[in-house]
């Protein structure tokens, strides 16, 4: 599903951000990777989901090394990837339903045929009542479910959270969770960067820590 | 939401994209420019053909009064040798009351019959099998007295200058034109895509393809070049509609040259008007190959 071999990451000519990661997640895996602030998850992360390009090393993505794949093979890898980000990243001129919706838009279905899934997984994040709203006007936590909506609704075969339950309260996080193992159960492969341990001790996942750009198992 | 009710997804770029709207008014004043140009270039093209057609379909004879010479005499051998020649369709002789008057200009009403007045010969020639202007020329020269041929070929050579001078000008001045609009194009396009760079990235993480992105931004440009080149066309057509009426019909100013444009026989006025109408599209296709092409540049500069 994914592996990374002796990868490394700098910015420019700046010192190494991430330095000879090796690890694997094999599919249906439910993996934690924490660390501290500036340790590099962030950076790991937009390296899994194909947003930076490594400076050195090999990763390969269900199956594929994407260091030899076309703009149009990387486009539909995203695809199968779901992608929540610390920071949201929602488009305030599009409503709640409409961000939602947007994977399933780009991989071209039409509104009808989605319709009915994506009020369901609203209704489930408990945003049915925001259907309608813009981002601008969602609180923190609401915003993050929409994210994590949006992340899921393509029914990714692997899903990249970065911080998901960083805005919300711990009742929130846990139905958050519950949402994350039941797609793990389902098949999906899930790797969330959190700093949370109360939600990495309830759901006793396999960690990863990352500090100063090196990468150990807890 | 209601399942059965229909259900208009929002625009995936802001429809309130302020550049765009400053682009639309740019593209509008370059497709008016560029509208006048192609007027004056139609107009100075029909303007060259109507005179050099009138000087080519002519030549004239002058005889000047000699000494110990009857210039009526002269002319009558001038007028039997021009006829003897194939390829005249008629000749006028003007009388010396016309030929003075031609003169008044330079020397004024007064008593011009002490002066000795050149007389001068119309001669129509048939376009299509004219005459042997050497050989006319040397056997006037040879058998009547003071006379010369003129083919006008000096103002011909002179006018053709003069109208491809102006038309290298006004070409000069619609290759400005689209340079500008597309630098303007250029320049919008960063700015739309700057103002819509967390679209563009969150279109790309989620996994679109250059090609669907660009879709999305590049019906904004469609939209763009095309009103803007309607709006420009629409004030072209007025600007010459309003100097047609200005000026008086029938003294061959700019009145009249922007009424021949507007309101030609059918089989010019489709030329005139369909060349016109080409600009909006000719401004869209400018505005969306060179918008696509920056887009892709920058889409590839993404990981």
């Amino acid at each position: 599903m994914l592996r990374l071999e002796s990868v490394g990451l700098r910015y420019g000519q700046g010192p190494e951000i991430l330095k000879d990661v090796n690890f694997s997640l094999e599919s249906g895996d439910f993996c934690f990777l924490t660390g501290p602030s500036g340790a590099g998850k962030t950076s790991l992360l937009c390296l899994l989901f194909l947003a930076l390009r490594p400076s050195r090393g090999l990763i390969r993505l269900f199956g594929e090394d994407v260091a030899v794949l076309d703009r149009p093979g990387l486009a539909l890898l995203r695809r199968r990837i779901g992608v929540v980000f610390q920071e949201f990243r929602l488009l305030d001129h599009l409503t709640t339903y409409d961000n939602v919706a947007l994977p399933l838009r780009v991989a071209g279905r039409r509104e009808a045929s989605y319709r009915a899934d994506v009020m369901d997984l609203l209704s489930w994040v408990g945003l049915a009542d925001q259907a309608h709203a813009y981002p601008p006007v969602l609180s923190g936590g609401e915003k993050q479910r929409a994210a994590i909506a949006r992340a899921v609704i393509a029914k990714p075969e692997l899903l990249l959270a970065d911080e998901p339950t960083g805005n919300v309260d711990p009742a929130l996080a846990r139905r958050l969770l519950h949402l994350f193992v039941e797609l793990n159960r389902l098949g999906t492969t899930v790797l969330l960067a959190t700093h949370d341990a109360k939600l990495i001790a309830q759901a006793g996942a396999p960690v990863m820590h990352l500090e100063h750009g090196e990468l150990r198992a807890a | 939401m209601n399942s059965g009710t229909p259900y208009r997804p929002g625009p995936i770029v802001p429809p309130e994209a302020a550049p765009l709207k400053a682009l639309t008014v740019t593209m509008a004043v370059m497709c008016y420019l560029a509208c006048l140009a192609i007027g004056a270039l139609i107009l100075i093209d029909r303007a060259v053909e109507s005179w050099t057609g009138g000087l080519s379909r002519e030549v004239t004879v002058q005889v000047r009064p000699v000494q110990n010479a009857d210039v009526e005499a002269e002319i009558a051998k001038a007028e039997a040798l021009i006829e003897s020649f194939p390829g005249i369709k008629a000749i006028q002789t003007l009388d010396r009351a016309t030929a003075a008057k031609l003169l008044e200009p330079w020397l004024g009403s007064g008593k011009l019959d002490d002066l000795p007045i050149p007389r001068l010969i119309r001669v129509t020639i048939d376009e299509g099998a004219p005459p042997d202007y050497a050989a006319l020329g040397d056997a006037l020269k040879a058998k009547v007295k003071g006379a010369s041929l003129d083919t006008h070929k000096r103002w011909q050579a002179e006018l053709t200058r003069m109208a491809r001078a102006l038309s290298t000008l006004s070409f000069a001045v619609l290759f400005l034109i689209c340079v500008s609009a597309v630098a303007t194009v250029i320049f919008a396009t960063r700015t739309v895509l700057d103002a819509n760079r967390e679209v563009v990235d969150v279109l790309h993480l989620v996994g679109a393809r250059d090609r669907y992105i660009s879709r999305q931004i590049d019906g904004r440009f469609l939209k763009t070049g095309l009103w803007g080149g309607l709006i420009g066309v629409a004030l072209g057509l007025l600007t010459f509609f309003l100097l047609g009426l200005t000026g008086t019909a029938g003294a061959g100013g700019v009145a009249d040259a922007s009424r021949s444009l507007l309101f030609a026989p059918p089989d010019t006025a489709i030329w005139n008007y369909g060349i016109l109408l080409a600009v909006p599209f000719a401004a869209t296709l400018i505005s969306l190959v060179t918008s696509r092409m920056i887009l892709i540049r920058m889409l590839r500069a993404m990981p």
